[in-house]
């Protein structure tokens, strides 16, 4: 039976054909851009608050949502499906129309006659936010269904699944571990619990529709003073009045607190600071100039950027 | 969330067969559904003698699930929300104002950070009697240190408002002040308490006054210190469940929240915000207030705005 299952074959050469340009590897925007990435890739962006990780997020999700091209116009998107769960509940639509807008009047130079093609873009984009989670993990369950809902509706496939972040309900999980009652085989809800099933349904999801899944991680920096805090503190500094002082240390340890199944899913890990280089050589710069580093694969050099309103611009 | 027994009425084919099947795989309630693994359960439900029966269970779980989140909506929807729903509220204080371009936003939690005497219970009382003085709707105070007062609180309305010895100046100024609800809070249990009423109220509209546009929680961070010493993670799941409970109220309600915290020394006697680096991430626009050393002028920046550079400053006089 199974044998005979495996002679048969699963797909047509249509379906394949289909499936493997799916599959091909896209480059992303940077600073996602050094490294390919395929569908199937789990990309962790960790980064201190306050470090363009939402920002990233948007940028790549609007190049997702654009068409390749529109009336004659290129607009160089890939006019695919964007599933944005938030977990931060901070998410602000209008950064992501904005943005949208400034591609679209790129090539065009206004709006004007454009709201249609706007308004498909943006329904390329959904939405959803968990308060806990249970209600991310029963997202996470009806995916599937809401996924095939989805591309019937627009005829088009999904090619990115954002989290922003995982992990924002790391103590309310490890504070709600209670003892299961009732039946011995009882699955107990805890944070190792919820971890496990959250990997395993991303992985199911991931062997139906095949997707790239971009997760950002809130991290704190070991080295407070010379990276996260730096804008703040710079500010504290001049309300308290006391002068600043340079920390020039460049160590990167932050404390992991993701557990391991966590781990064993991701394939790709860059990790995304603030630069506090620029407030002292440049401190009345409009644009925060940011780095990037590639943390798995290795590639032991940094990225700097500037997040700008037209998208984040390398600038090494 | 449901133990299955309570779902049969609503739903016959959640039978006591199914729910034999669903414990003899340890799965009681809807809760241990969403963290088992459901492939395997179906899988399961294929090899009883009533799969049929036991798939349509399978399904209808899922279909109930389905309403445990929050609406999947696109890009069109969200922006429609954000844009007809969520409107900008002035406070009433010329430089906080003019610094966030118009005034708080509705759906966003705002925290002002200062060291004490610093003007943040005085914004607090000022925003609120501007609201409740132009009729904008109801404001909800959580005061935890017996810092609210009604002087002040008439003293500003008296203000925005004019001829009040009147006698329609005297029925309006009763009326802006019946629109200012305040609770005095002394443990975030409380506050957990006045909040989970508050939303049931607004869910089935028996909150007394006009709508809550405006909800007030001076200072948040007295609630929240005295639990985080404690050893173990209780402490810091209160206060992850008290930020996701005020950002819910927010934006499910289209509220201004905004909510006060203390500094604390930090390395090198630097003030910082007091709380630690869960909090930090909680707000959507955070706000540090200072004073300046011999006058009553306060200055207000920036320290993290979600579509603003920080460290943008303005001076206003309290």
């Amino acid at each position: 039976m199974a044998a005979k299952r495996w002679i048969d074959g699963d797909e047509t050469a249509a379906e394949m054909l289909s499936r493997v340009s799916s599959e091909r590897p896209f480059l992303l925007l940077p600073p996602l851009h050094r490294v390919p990435l395929r569908v199937g890739n789990v990309v962790e962006l960790a980064g201190p608050s306050s470090s363009a990780k939402t920002q990233i997020l948007i940028q790549a999700a609007v190049n997702c949502i654009l068409p390749r091209e529109w009336n004659g116009v290129h607009y160089g998107g890939l006019e695919r499906l964007v599933m944005f769960i938030d977990l931060d509940c901070r998410f602000d639509i209008l950064r992501l129309s904005e943005m949208l807008k400034h591609k679209i009047m790129e090539p065009n130079g206004s709006m004007h006659d454009h709201e249609e093609l706007f308004a498909a873009c943006m329904r390329r984009f959904m939405y959803v936010r968990c308060y806990d989670s249970l209600e991310f993990l029963a997202t996470l369950k009806t995916l599937h269904h809401r996924l095939k809902r989805e591309k019937a509706m627009h005829n088009v496939n999904i090619q990115l699944l954002m989290i922003d972040s995982i992990g924002p309900f790391h103590w309310v999980d490890r504070g709600s571990t209670f003892f299961p009652l009732g039946s011995h085989n009882r699955k107990c809800l805890s944070l190792q619990s919820i971890s496990e099933t959250v990997v395993q349904e991303i992985r199911k999801l991931l062997v139906l529709h095949p997707m790239l899944v971009i997760a950002t991680k809130e991290i704190v920096l070991g080295n407070v003073y010379g990276t996260d805090g730096a804008k703040q503190n710079k500010y504290m500094l001049e309300a308290s009045g006391i002068r600043s002082i340079t920390s020039s240390s460049q160590q990167l340890p932050y404390r992991e607190f993701m557990p391991p199944i966590w781990q064993s899913l991701i394939t790709h890990k860059i990790l995304v600071r603030a630069s506090d280089d620029h407030l002292l050589i440049r401190p009345d710069q409009e644009n925060s100039l940011y780095l990037s580093e590639w943390l798995l694969p290795s590639l032991g050099y940094q990225d700097k950027f500037v997040v700008k309103d037209a998208g984040i611009f390398v600038v090494s | 969330m449901a133990p299955f027994k309570a779902l049969e009425l609503e739903y016959p084919i959640i039978d006591s067969n199914f729910q034999t099947f669903c414990a003899s795989h340890g799965i009681l309630s809807v809760e241990d559904f969403l963290i088992h693994d459901l492939y395997e359960l179906a899988a399961f439900a294929k090899q009883q003698p009533t799969s049929e029966k036991l798939e349509q269970g399978i399904t209808q779980i899922l279909s109930i699930i389905d309403e445990q989140h929050q609406p999947w909506v696109n890009g069109m929807e969200l922006l429609d929300d954000t844009l007809h729903r969520k409107h900008v509220v002035p406070t009433g204080c010329e430089g906080v104002d003019l610094l966030l371009g118009g005034g708080l936003h509705e759906g966003q939690l705002t925290e002002l950070v200062g060291p004490s005497s610093s003007g943040k219970t005085q914004v607090c009382l000022l925003a609120a009697s501007y609201l409740a003085s132009k009729h904008m709707g109801t404001v909800v105070y959580l005061d935890t240190g017996n810092s609210f007062s009604t002087q002040r609180i008439a003293e500003f309305v008296g203000r925005f408002s004019n001829h009040m010895f009147s006698q329609a100046g005297h029925r309006n100024f009763q009326k802006v002040m019946n629109n200012i609800l305040c609770h005095s809070v002394f443990d975030i249990f409380t506050m957990f308490n006045v909040l989970h009423q508050l939303e049931f109220n607004m869910k089935s509209q028996l909150q007394k006054g006009g709508q809550v546009r405006l909800l007030i929680v001076d200072s948040i961070s007295s609630l929240i210190t005295p639990i985080l010493g404690n050893i173990g993670s209780q402490g810091r799941a209160l206060m992850t469940s008290a930020g996701y409970l005020l950002k819910k109220l927010a934006h499910e309600h289209n509220i201004v929240v905004l909510v006060t915290n203390h500094t604390v020394g930090g390395e090198r006697g630097i003030p910082k915000p007091a709380l630690g680096q869960i909090w930090k991430t909680v707000a959507h626009v955070r706000l540090l207030l200072s004073a300046d050393h011999g006058n009553d002028t306060r200055s207000i920046s920036v320290l993290k705005h979600p579509s603003m550079a920080s460290g943008k400053v303005a001076r206003f006089r309290v």
